[in-house]
């Protein structure tokens, strides 16, 4: 709907590399990896754990729904919706492609993917596994 | 879609990222701060607010508080005194302190300066004040019908053009409970995706179907009626009831004005009602002040119901629905405003049939006449003046509501702050009231504003907006503009 969202996205996830290189001095695969699992770390809290809305108008309508389940207004498979399911496998492939699939980066990577993709599936709209992040 | 240049969409969302996660780290230590506190005694009582419902007052907007609700200690003339405020942290909290300044007045609906005393309205409405008392205490149907309310219906039908009209107390209250006594389950209501909250809030309450159009765009409201006709209602597939199409006349956040001829075209091809709600345009815009059908050339008669109020150009308060005979008459007897709320003040009443006679030239003098060209004046000046100087400004010509973009939040406080500085009350306005990346400042320019006092404004407002750096349109140097002009003849 606001243009500019994805490539903002895109650019912020670029810059956060520049960042991470120049402040650690690491190897290009070192960084892709951190940005990778700060990506996780962040996305999870954001999309799939938070929830509600940050204003108090509509009066806790959406209490219960994370904000991954809020977007679109709960219709699965939107252009968005595809878009930030792409980002984190695109993310993956980049960071193991410059660490050259060693371990323990491999591991990390795909752990940090798989439970984002799993948790974007549109099957998993409002699961709760074992009533995890299931009270309001 | 909304349409801005794409690196300003992209650093504006950037901003409000970077406020979010500011938000946010706040919040996250004062967690961990507040945590070592010792609990209060509230032990059992449930929190007012849950979790991060209040994230976006707390953060965003608290940052900006000292923007918005300024209090004024003069009549919202021209000129108003505006109250000095102070902080101590950080806009947590706000002091007042005895001290005024005199502003230039950009931001009251005070299209034809009826809102200060005026020669004509104001002994007139004192001996009303006398004569009937501060208020009715009652309700239209019981105690509180007076001479000047029948006065006052009468005179609004025949400025509007319509046969009959009914008053009542609040401007927001009329569209909130007579669209629900219009229409109800079975009927359908479009209405333009920009229209005012009393208007949405009025078509959820009626218990009808509500779909939208997208901004004066004529081809897609016919879409959408065709659409709706064919279906029918959900579910059943039965026909609608009725079909009413709301539209207002100026659009306060745009300035726009409505494209009035072809929506009425438009309706009549497809046998819908339509309803205009002229709250800003009626008084303050055509050649006799009667509104956007004066402007366009569009006859009342075909527009089924209009409905306005009496806050911006008459400077009183109220609203009013003018109608057929027929559409009236059920009104008064199922509105629960007229039939359960207390009578407009009678010496509103009052202010309101002199202003309308002033607008008419019924008093006797030509002032009417020319304080509506004089606004027309005003505001064209106005708007072509900023556009020269290179603003973004919205908004048709001959409308006296003219929004400056923003875009970014940093700015919105940044203008304003600076603006009052320079003795200028601009009034901004921000997200929720527009879509997230097109915060804007808005100017309402009156009839009581003097050439000076509008060159003096420009002069200002240049200065504010080369500080927050809004002039996102190269400045016209091929013809000098009025402020040097009038620099270079002095």
């Amino acid at each position: 709907m606001y243009p500019g969202v994805w490539t903002t996205y895109i650019l912020i996830l670029f810059f956060s590399w520049l960042l991470v290189l120049s402040v650690f001095g690491c190897t290009p695969g070192t960084a892709w990896t951190v940005v990778n699992l700060f990506h996780f770390a962040i996305t999870y809290h954001f999309f799939h754990w938070k929830k509600g809305t940050p204003f108090a108008d509509d009066q806790g309508m959406y209490n219960g729904l994370t904000w991954w389940e809020q977007m679109d207004n709960g219709k699965q498979l939107t252009r968005n919706r595809k878009f930030l399911i792409v980002v984190p496998v695109v993310l993956y492939l980049i960071a193991l492609h410059t660490t050259d699939y060693q371990q323990p980066m491999l591991f990390l990577n795909t752990l940090a993917v798989s439970v984002l993709v799993v948790a974007k599936l549109p099957n998993m709209h409002k699961v709760r596994i074992f009533g995890i992040n299931a009270e309001n | 879609m909304v349409r801005l240049p794409y690196s300003t969409a992209l650093t504006t969302l950037f901003s409000y990222g970077l406020l979010f996660a500011f938000g946010h780290l706040r919040d996250f230590f004062r967690r961990i701060i507040d945590s070592r506190k010792p609990t209060t005694n509230l032990k059992d009582y449930a929190p007012i607010c849950l979790g991060h419902e209040d994230f976006y007052t707390r953060r965003l907007f608290n940052r900006v508080q000292d923007c918005c609700n300024r209090p004024i200690a003069s009549a919202p003339d021209a000129w108003i005194d505006v109250i000095e405020r102070y902080s101590n942290d950080g806009n947590k909290t706000i002091h007042r302190t005895s001290k005024t300044s005199r502003c230039l007045n950009l931001g009251s609906y005070n299209y034809l300066g009826f809102a200060a005393a005026d020669e004509y309205c104001t002994p007139r409405v004192i001996e009303s004040l006398k004569k009937y008392s501060a208020s009715t205490c009652s309700v239209r149907v019981d105690g509180g019908n007076t001479k000047l309310h029948i006065e006052l219906e009468e005179l609004v039908a025949r400025f509007v053009g319509k046969p009959a009209a009914i008053l009542l107390g609040m401007g927001y209250a009329t569209n909130s409970t007579i669209i629900p006594a219009l229409i109800g389950k079975g009927g359908l209501i479009i209405s333009d995706s920009l229209n005012h909250n009393s208007i949405v809030n009025g078509a959820r309450g009626s218990g009808a179907a509500v779909r939208v159009f997208q901004h004066n765009n004529i081809a897609h409201l016919e879409e959408v009626l065709r659409e709706q006709i064919a279906q029918g209602q959900p579910r059943t597939h039965r026909p609608w009831n009725k079909i009413i199409v709301i539209v207002e006349g100026i659009y306060s956040m745009e300035g726009e004005l409505c494209k009035l001829p072809e929506v009425i075209s438009v309706c009549k091809k497809y046998k819908a009602y339509t309803y205009l709600d002229e709250a800003h345009s009626i008084g303050a815009i055509g050649k006799s002040g009667r509104g956007v059908c004066d402007l366009l050339g569009v006859d009342p008669a075909d527009v089924d119901i209009m409905m306005g109020t009496f806050t911006k150009s008459f400077g009183s308060c109220g609203g009013y629905i003018a109608a057929s005979k027929e559409i009236i008459h059920h009104l008064k007897q199922t509105c629960p405003a007229h039939i359960y709320a207390t009578s407009m003040s009678p010496p509103a009443v009052q202010q309101v049939i002199s202003a309308i006679k002033v607008i008419l030239g019924e008093d006797g003098t030509n002032r009417g006449a020319k304080k509506l060209a004089q606004i027309r004046e005003n505001s064209n000046f106005f708007r072509s003046e900023l556009k020269k100087m290179g603003f973004e400004v919205l908004g048709d010509n001959d409308s006296p509501v003219m929004p400056i973009m923003l875009y970014n939040p940093a700015k919105i406080p940044s203008f304003s702050r600076e603006c009052l500085r320079l003795n200028v009350a601009a009034v901004v306005v921000a997200f929720p009231a527009t879509p997230l990346l097109l915060s804007r400042a808005r100017i309402c320019i009156s009839a009581s504003h003097t050439r000076e006092d509008l060159i003096k404004g420009l002069e200002v407002l240049s200065k504010a907006g080369d500080v927050s750096g809004i002039k996102y349109f190269p400045v016209e140097q091929e013809k000098t503009t009025a402020v040097e002009k009038l620099k270079k003849i002095q």
